[in-house]
């Protein structure tokens, strides 16, 4: 027995598990390819992941890992040449990939707001702060355009922007950086949606002010009830804001769990190397860590694990694709290793077709 | 238990963890490419810019070629032949009313027509690499003073200045045309060239090599032109267009070319007699004008987007 | 602050037009120049033996062109700007001796109605259309109207002319072939609408393809833009995000457009009004040029570049106003 539990891999739920009443957001399988002159870019490749009511999840990963166009995805903000080709997204229980743009647009900006991450080229110059605010109150919660700008002017003094009447009859561009941010978080917010999708929102901007908005995102969190779907590459964001975390890499999932769990005891050698290359306050290293190499080019991927090429931990048997593994209770990750992060028990010179054959049977995706 | 999970290879024998491989493999091997061979792809890719290529070389071809095929053809009056003549391979557009092949013609006119705007873009880019690199390169009081010259010239009706030069200082004249296009047209070649060197003033390849202690001349006509040339030929080719249709113009005018003289423009302007007539004799060279239009800007587009390495393709 | 007041719009007009004066000078000595330091003078056609030596030396000395070149600039120059009150400010023509401004005011007129028209004729053409192409960007129409606008941006405008009289006029009969006016109905409306059917077209067809192809291109790089990605992410429908947010901002550079296009109303599209001998600016410039009737040329050369110099403060002063980023 004692064998097995190093070798033995527990299943993946099934797929059609019921649906947790708590979940607000269940992503499924979603493919969101890009048909560009130069070939196909599977730039978001069967990704899963759940947002509950309420919490916060932070998705993390280098540019290009595709946690930017999984959130356009929920949206459903993709543009040509972009396609979701796969998958479900279900919000609060029905599947917003099956709703007719009428219907969608019902939700966006609604039930579902985003904020981006450049606050200076995300609001529309020619128009006031105040117009651009109410615009959203106008279109999902009627009523007269008096009301709508009173209501603008409300949430900018939510957001914490000082003489907001003054303000909200300014052009974006006579505010700074972080006001226009507050001012798109007024905007997201003005229409009190279950889930904020925020796409790197402190990103642009500097570091003092990037502490005041994650402080005032964690306040409208708790005021308004909200879920975060909070998109970054920075683990520190993380850190502060996430209930849950789901790494990507390369257009996949290769780790998801409680965010105290991977800090703690990260799986994925890949979440190892981001943690390794924050620095922290008060420790003294040579130099920082940083993962070698760089993100693989999406029209010509390595076979097998996408990561290989950058991992210290790299064996042969990473020329065969690892599928997503339950390495712990609400724990998964992508990669060979064990649950413990020892060396997986294998040949030399796995055979190919052995290997293939054992990830065949691993097709089903854990979340 | 095998339902329950997965055995992975045989038990016992292990790599030891932290071994790369496949550091190199065939993703890495993708060649890098040099910037002409960017430059080459991008063009390659883009359709519309080789069929003007491929449309500007054969009209160059043929302006060439035919004159010489065809000797005196062009000019040759005959009093046997005339426009009721049918057409055939010798004439494929037949004879004008002095009995000359217009086919001939057409293509001693359009000879005619792409050397004026060849030689007028010449001094263009000449004029315009001058006063652009030397504003550009000086700046402070002589690029002030250089650049209001620009806005000066920029803001004088460009038609007229064109038809007084040429009205005044002698019509007829190839070289007066060919000066008095390039003496009015190189205000956009300078603006380029000028904004080029301001960029590259501030590059690191020309700190480097001021530091190295080169001289200001050789600084700019080794490091600083090559640069900058990428606008100029853009705006040359782009400016092929426009000299062309502006000696049409002033044949049309009847300051151009005068017969026996072929151009594109006093084809258009003889055509012009015959109206009623020889309907379709104003179409020949009109046709031609706007094939080199339409070449030229094509192939300068193309040009402009394949040299602007800030249009690097992204992934 | 906010946007500027009234009094910040009228120094910053002031404030350019200042700047203007020197470019005024440049043009000034330059069209002189060209005119005065052409071989010859205008006395020359009369040396033709009949008239005696005594005769052309006195008119040299009566229209000065004896003295030194700067004193003739300098006089020409400042007579020049006295036309508002002073009908001999640019002299007499040459050809028919009539004070050259009386000439040139006479001409307006045409030119306004025969320019007008056709910027009337594009705006309302041009900016539907290029809108059109950039929403259905790929799409068949926008490639057939792309080709056309091509073709149409590539003809030359007197080409054009004359195959739009050669078939409209020569062998289908419906417009007139040349002018403003039939000969004995004069300020017939209809008649005069029927001049204008063809040159406007001319311009129109050639003006309409520059303007759609800019106005496809402002509208698409305006939609690649975050805020147009931030509006539909607030749920708004697509024809709003365009109507509203695309629209407004890609507007902000045809106002640029207009004001390099607003210059030739005054000065008159030359070639195009020579083609249909329309009894315009460009027209009277044209062939006082070709009968080297250098008072005229001048005046016209001068008007034209201040016009051009006042399109470009226009379109400067436009652009402030209509895009709140700019601030003057």
């Amino acid at each position: 027995m004692q064998t097995t539990a190093v070798n033995t891999i527990a299943p993946a739920p099934t797929p059609a598990r019921a649906a947790n009443p708590d979940e607000l957001l269940d992503i499924e399988g979603l493919k969101t390819y890009f048909a560009t002159a130069n070939g196909l870019v599977k730039a978001v490749d069967g990704v899963s992941l759940q947002i509950r009511q309420a919490r916060t999840l932070g998705v993390v990963g280098e540019s290009g890992s595709g946690k930017s166009i999984t959130a356009l995805s929920v949206m459903r903000l993709i543009e040509r040449p972009g396609r979701i080709v796969a998958g479900q997204v279900r919000f609060a229980g029905q599947d917003i990939l099956k709703l007719k743009d009428d219907d969608m647009r019902e939700i966006r900006g609604n039930q579902i707001s985003m904020i981006f991450q450049e606050p200076m080229t995300s609001l529309n110059p020619v128009f006031t702060c105040g117009d651009q605010i109410a615009e959203a109150v106008l279109r999902h919660r009627g009523g007269s355009k008096k009301a709508a700008m009173l209501r603008a002017v409300d949430m900018l003094s939510q957001v914490g922007i000082p003489d907001p009447k003054r303000r909200a009859k300014q052009y974006p561009h006579e505010l700074s950086g972080g006001m226009r941010q507050r001012v798109m978080i007024a905007m997201a917010l003005s229409t009190n949606p279950e889930l904020l999708i925020a796409d790197e929102p402190t990103t642009a901007l500097d570091v003092t002010i990037q502490a005041q908005i994650l402080e005032l995102m964690k306040a409208l969190r708790e005021q308004n009830r909200m879920a975060i779907m909070l998109i970054t590459h920075d683990l520190g964001v993380v850190a502060e804001m996430s209930d849950d975390v789901t790494v990507m890499y390369a257009g996949k999932v290769v780790e998801a769990t409680d965010a105290l769990t991977l800090f703690d005891t990260p799986h994925n050698p890949y979440t190892k190397g981001l943690l390794a290359s924050i620095p922290r306050l008060g420790e003294h290293r040579e130099r920082l860590e940083v993962i070698k190499g760089v993100v693989p080019n999406p029209l010509n991927l390595p076979s097998g694990c996408l990561f290989k090429r950058r991992c210290p931990y790299a064996m042969p048997i990473c020329d065969v694709a690892p599928p997503l593994r339950q390495i712990g209770e609400n724990h998964v990750s992508r990669c060979w290793l064990t649950p413990d992060g020892g060396k997986p028990e294998i040949g030399e010179a796995p055979l190919k077709a052995e290997a293939e054959a054992s990830s065949a049977s691993l097709t089903v995706e854990a979340r | 238990m095998t339902t329950e999970g997965i055995r992975l290879g045989q038990p016992g024998i292990s790599l030891p963890v932290g071994t790369p491989t496949g550091e190199v493999d065939e993703v890495d091997l993708v060649p890098v490419q040099t910037y002409w061979q960017l430059v080459r792809r991008r063009f390659l890719q883009n359709r519309l810019a080789v069929i003007a290529f491929v449309l500007m070389i054969v009209l160059v071809v043929a302006s060439i070629a035919f004159p010489i095929l065809g000797g005196n053809l062009w000019f040759t009056t005959s009093l046997t032949h005339g426009p009721t003549d049918p057409v055939s391979l010798a004439a494929p557009l037949g004879y004008d009313n002095d009995g000359i092949n217009i086919f001939f013609r057409l293509m001693r006119g359009l000879q005619t027509s792409l050397s004026i705007g060849f030689f007028a873009v010449l001094i263009i880019a000449g004029i315009g690499t001058a006063v652009g690199s030397v504003a550009g390169y000086a700046g402070g009081r002589i690029d002030n003073l250089l650049m209001r010259l620009v806005d000066i010239v920029l803001s004088l009706p460009g038609l007229f200045l064109v038809l007084m030069f040429v009205a005044f200082l002698g019509s007829g004249s190839a070289l007066v045309i060919i000066f008095a296009i390039g003496l009015t047209g190189w205000t956009t070649a300078a603006r380029l060239v000028r904004a080029e060197f301001l960029r590259l003033r501030e590059s690191d390849f020309v700190q480097a090599a001021k530091a190295l202690g080169a001289s200001d001349s050789r600084i700019v006509i080794r490091h600083m032109i090559p640069s900058a040339l990428a606008p100029v030929v853009v705006a040359s080719t782009l400016g092929i267009a426009d000299a062309v249709v502006t000696e049409a113009a002033l044949s049309f005018l009847g300051l151009g070319l005068l017969p026996p003289e072929a151009s594109l423009g006093n084809m258009l302007t003889h055509a012009q007699d015959y109206f009623y007539r020889q309907p379709l004799w104003i179409y020949y060279p009109g046709i031609m004008l706007i094939l080199v239009v339409l070449a030229a800007s094509f192939l300068g587009d193309g040009l402009r987007d394949a040299l602007d390495p800030r249009q690097r393709i992204e992934a | 602050m906010g946007k500027g007041t009234g009094r910040q719009l009228a120094s910053y007009t002031i404030r350019r037009l200042i700047q203007a004066i020197p470019i005024v000078i440049g043009i000034s000595v330059i069209s002189f120049a060209i005119v005065y330091l052409t071989p010859g003078n205008f006395v020359d056609k009369f040396r033709t033996g009949r008239v005696s030596e005594a005769t052309i030396q006195n008119l040299i000395h009566v229209y000065g062109l004896d003295q030194p070149l700067p004193v003739q600039f300098w006089k020409w120059f400042t007579n020049f700007w006295t036309f508002p009150v002073n009908n001999l400010a640019w002299g007499f023509s040459f050809t028919d001796g009539q004070p050259v401004r009386d000439l040139i005011f006479a001409r307006i007129p045409a030119t306004l109605l025969l320019m007008g028209t056709s910027l009337l004729v594009t705006i309302v053409l041009a900016i539907p259309i290029g809108i059109m192409q950039a929403v259905k960007q790929y799409s068949w129409a926008d490639k057939i109207i792309t080709t056309l606008e091509t073709i149409g941006y590539a003809m030359p405008t007197f080409w054009l002319g004359l195959i739009l009289k050669q078939l409209f006029s020569v062998q289908l009969k419906l417009f007139p072939l040349y002018g403003m006016q039939t000969l004995g109905k004069h300020g017939d409306i209809p008649d005069i609408l029927a001049h204008l059917v063809l040159p406007v077209t001319t311009l129109a067809v050639i003006q309409v393809a520059g303007w759609s192809r800019y106005m496809r291109a402002s509208m698409l790089e305006v939609m690649r833009q975050d805020f147009i990605r931030t509006a539909r992410s607030k749920g708004l429908a697509s024809s709003q995000v365009i109507r509203k947010h695309a629209l407004r901002n890609a507007l902000i550079p045809i106002v640029t457009l207009l004001g390099l296009t607003i210059p030739s109303l005054l000065s008159g599209a030359a070639i195009t009004e020579t083609v249909f001998s329309w009894p315009g600016l460009g027209y009277l410039g044209v062939t006082s040029v070709i009968e080297r009737d250098y008072p005229v040329v001048l005046a016209v050369v001068m008007i034209g570049g201040v016009m051009v110099i006042l399109g470009n403060l226009l379109a400067d002063i436009a652009y402030a106003v209509v895009d709140p980023r700019i601030h003057y």
